[in-house]
């Protein structure tokens, strides 16, 4: 659906984006993740031909951003509406420049509204609508002339948690309807619940790409929870454990440097230990990505 | 470009726009004017009414005769050509009550030693009569006939009463002449010059929306949903035209509600104004409105783009309005010589020839050459503006916070 290849992008001498490439697939949400000024919103820009790239090659529905604009949808970190402009105005106005007729769109307009409790407010100027109802009203904007791919660029920003919870519940609604969404954000626990792969942009390369759960399990510290009776000394591979205290209890077993916990579970399993759990422990997301982006830096140093 | 998105744009634009106080207030004036001229006639026609028999009196001169009480032996029985006009009275106090009884406007008491002191004393029952009968071309007439009457020949005795009719032929143009007389100058020279400077006067306001909505879309941040949607020439280009239609609205309601008035009986400067003027004027005036309205409305989005903020906006495009009021500058120095060198080479700048041909055309005929040779400049000079505004709106539009230096612009234009 978006394919990015080789993209760059200057800013002047300023290298915002640097040789990026990564694709988003049909019906996914894609974490575009990394650090504020990593260059996440120059390449949502790009991809939404905002901006021009210096290098690269970038295709939305297999082609160029240009000609894909009608049917991509977008709710940009710097929020703003027409403040003068009535609310179902407003969502008339946004949808005809993307090439729906006004016909149509009144229906779908008034829809969404009720979906996010605003119907009350179609006919009343947009500046009187408080912050949290103009969020809502944005997202709407965002997908009301029912595009197939949506970019929420922060869409959790400044939110209450009810309004967090609201947002979430319709992010998931979208992707059941067929939608393809690229989220940015840096609420990680939000992220981790919603998407399906992730890219980790920090000074406009990408150091993390793929599945959200390889990449969880890849970043994680070497921690094997087990559920038994008890552990006995000496197993190989273990350089230390942990357990809560209670009979029966589970165990967080550290695995020394070159094991596995394929190699945990023979050693364990040799040394005759009832087992009624064994769960790799993933990483949390805000884990995984400060460490990327630190070892990012470090190796920056390095170089 | 996608033109069904321009459409978007620039109806956006004009629907938004024409509702707000401003628009409505400016445009309004001149058909404000227009009733408030028509309210007053009204009232000078009512009788009722105090002023209106005040002004009634000063303005009736003309209708009613003037009695004349003569000592000096000279105006004493008025000839046919003035029977009726000047009405001969006995004594002074016959004239007050002929005035008194509103038989007559005014009277002239003409003393015995006139000759020697020329003075004359007037009888009026209003305090501006003296000036008005100072002022009149025909008790000027009526004072020399009577004066000169079988003295000389009736042909000199006409010349003397009536010295000057001045026919104007314009040698740089086709030798035709205006109308004669005061109303003939209102009509050919006055009310276009003023249309004009309001032709003028609706560029610019036209593209002080243009600058407001780029601001204000860039201060709420709703432009980058809007870039995200449409191309920035599309945009730029979509807006220009629907505040462009909105200043033309304006200027047709002003014509329409001049033509209006005009065909009313109430004949008065302001309201005979859209049935006088030359067809010429209008017309190029038009031309010279669209023209020059889509050379500074590019410019003008794209440099007022650049602005972080409505007044910086303002400043960047302010550059722009000092072009345009340079013939303004000039205005006394054009009444008199239209043709001059300076204006005429000025009418070749494009950005200073829409005002200066705006105005030069009212004063009087201007060579073809001038107005063909401006046209065809200005129409060149438009993709270039719209070339240069793109690339600055382009960039302009997404600049939040910090305004870009010289030669940052310098480097935008040329990398585009």
């Amino acid at each position: 659906m978006i394919e990015v290849e080789g993209l760059v992008k200057r800013y002047g001498d300023f290298v915002a984006v640097d040789d990026l490439s990564f694709e988003v697939r049909q019906g996914e949400i894609f974490g575009l993740l990394g650090p504020n000024g990593a260059g996440k919103t120059t390449t949502i820009r790009v991809i939404l031909d905002i901006l021009q790239p210096d290098a690269g090659r970038v295709r939305v529905f297999g082609v160029a951003p240009s000609l894909a604009k009608d049917r991509v949808g977008y709710l940009p970190e710097e929020r703003g509406l027409f403040r003068n402009l009535r609310v179902l105005d407003t969502l008339l106005y946004l949808a005809e420049l993307k090439g729906r007729r006004r016909a149509w769109t009144r229906q779908r307009a008034l829809a969404l509204l009720q979906r996010v409790e605003l119907e009350e407010w179609a006919k009343r100027k947009v500046r009187d609508l408080s912050r949290g109802m103009q969020q809502r009203l944005q997202l709407v904007a965002s997908i009301v002339h029912d595009p197939a791919l949506v970019f929420l660029d922060e869409p959790f920003q400044g939110q209450d948690p009810i309004n967090v919870e609201r947002m979430r519940t319709l992010i998931s609604d979208l992707r059941r309807e067929g939608k393809t969404i690229v989220l940015s954000s840096h609420q990680m626990n939000l992220v981790e619940a919603l998407c399906d792969r992730i890219v980790l942009i920090d000074h406009g390369r990408a150091v993390l790409y793929g599945p959200l759960v390889e990449i969880k399990r890849r970043y994680a510290p070497n921690i094997v929870r087990v559920r038994a009776s008890a552990i006995p000394d000496g197993i190989a591979g273990v350089v230390g454990v942990e357990g809560d205290g209670r009979p029966n209890g589970a165990f967080n077993l550290t695995l020394a440097e070159g094991y596995d916990p394929q190699m945990l579970l023979r050693a364990l399993l040799d040394r005759g230990v009832s087992l009624e759990a064994f769960e790799v422990a993933p990483a949390p997301l805000a884990d995984v990505f400060v460490a990327a982006v630190s070892r990012n830096a470090a190796a920056s140093e390095g170089r | 470009m996608d033109w069904r998105r321009v459409w978007a744009v620039a109806r956006h634009e004009y629907t938004t726009n024409i509702q707000r106080a401003g628009f409505i207030i400016m445009t309004a004036i001149v058909p404000g004017l227009g009733i408030l001229v028509l309210l007053i006639g009204t009232l000078l026609r009512s009788q009722t009414s105090r002023l209106g028999e005040a002004l009634i009196r000063q303005l009736e001169i003309g209708e009613k005769p003037i009695g004349v009480v003569d000592y000096s032996g000279y105006f004493g029985s008025p000839m046919p050509e003035y029977a009726g006009e000047f009405i001969p009275l006995s004594s002074e106090a016959e004239g007050e009550r002929a005035l008194l009884e509103g038989r007559v406007a005014s009277v002239l008491v003409i003393p015995e030693d006139y000759l020697e002191t020329g003075e004359v004393v007037a009888l009026s029952t209003g305090s501006f009569t003296s000036a008005v009968l100072s002022g009149s071309t025909r008790v000027h007439a009526f004072m020399v006939d009577h004066l000169l009457a079988g003295r000389v020949e009736p042909a000199l005795r006409r010349r003397a009463t009536d010295p000057l009719l001045i026919r104007t032929r314009i040698l740089s143009g086709s030798g035709q002449a205006p109308a004669e007389g005061g109303w003939g100058f209102t009509f050919t020279f006055v009310i276009p010059y003023f249309l004009s400077i309001f032709l003028v006067l609706t560029v610019f306001s036209s593209s002080g929306y243009l600058l407001h909505s780029v601001a204000e879309e860039k201060e709420s941040r709703v432009i980058e949903i809007v870039v995200s949607s449409v191309r920035t020439t599309e945009l730029m280009v979509g807006k220009v035209l629907g505040l462009g239609a909105l200043g033309l609205t304006r200027v047709l309601i002003w014509l329409g509600s001049t033509a209006g008035f005009g065909s009313g009986a109430v004949v008065l400067l302001a309201a005979a104004a859209g049935a006088a003027i030359p067809v010429r004027v209008l017309a190029l005036g038009a031309v010279y409105y669209v023209l020059g309205y889509l050379l500074y409305g590019f410019l003008i989005a794209g440099v007022g783009a650049l602005g972080t903020t409505m007044r910086e906006s303002q400043q960047l495009a302010g550059i722009f309005s000092f072009f345009a009021a340079i013939p303004y500058m000039m205005s006394g120095f054009l009444f008199t010589i239209h043709n001059a060198t300076l204006p005429r080479v000025l009418s070749y700048i494009p950005l200073t020839a829409p005002t200066m041909m705006m105005m030069r055309i009212p004063l009087g005929e201007v060579p073809l050459v001038d107005i063909v040779g401006s046209m065809v400049l200005l129409l060149l000079s438009l993709p270039v503006a719209l070339w240069v505004g793109t690339r600055l709106f382009r960039v302009g539009l997404l600049i939040y916070g910090k305004r870009p230096t010289l030669r940052e612009v310098w480097f935008i234009v040329r990398r585009g």
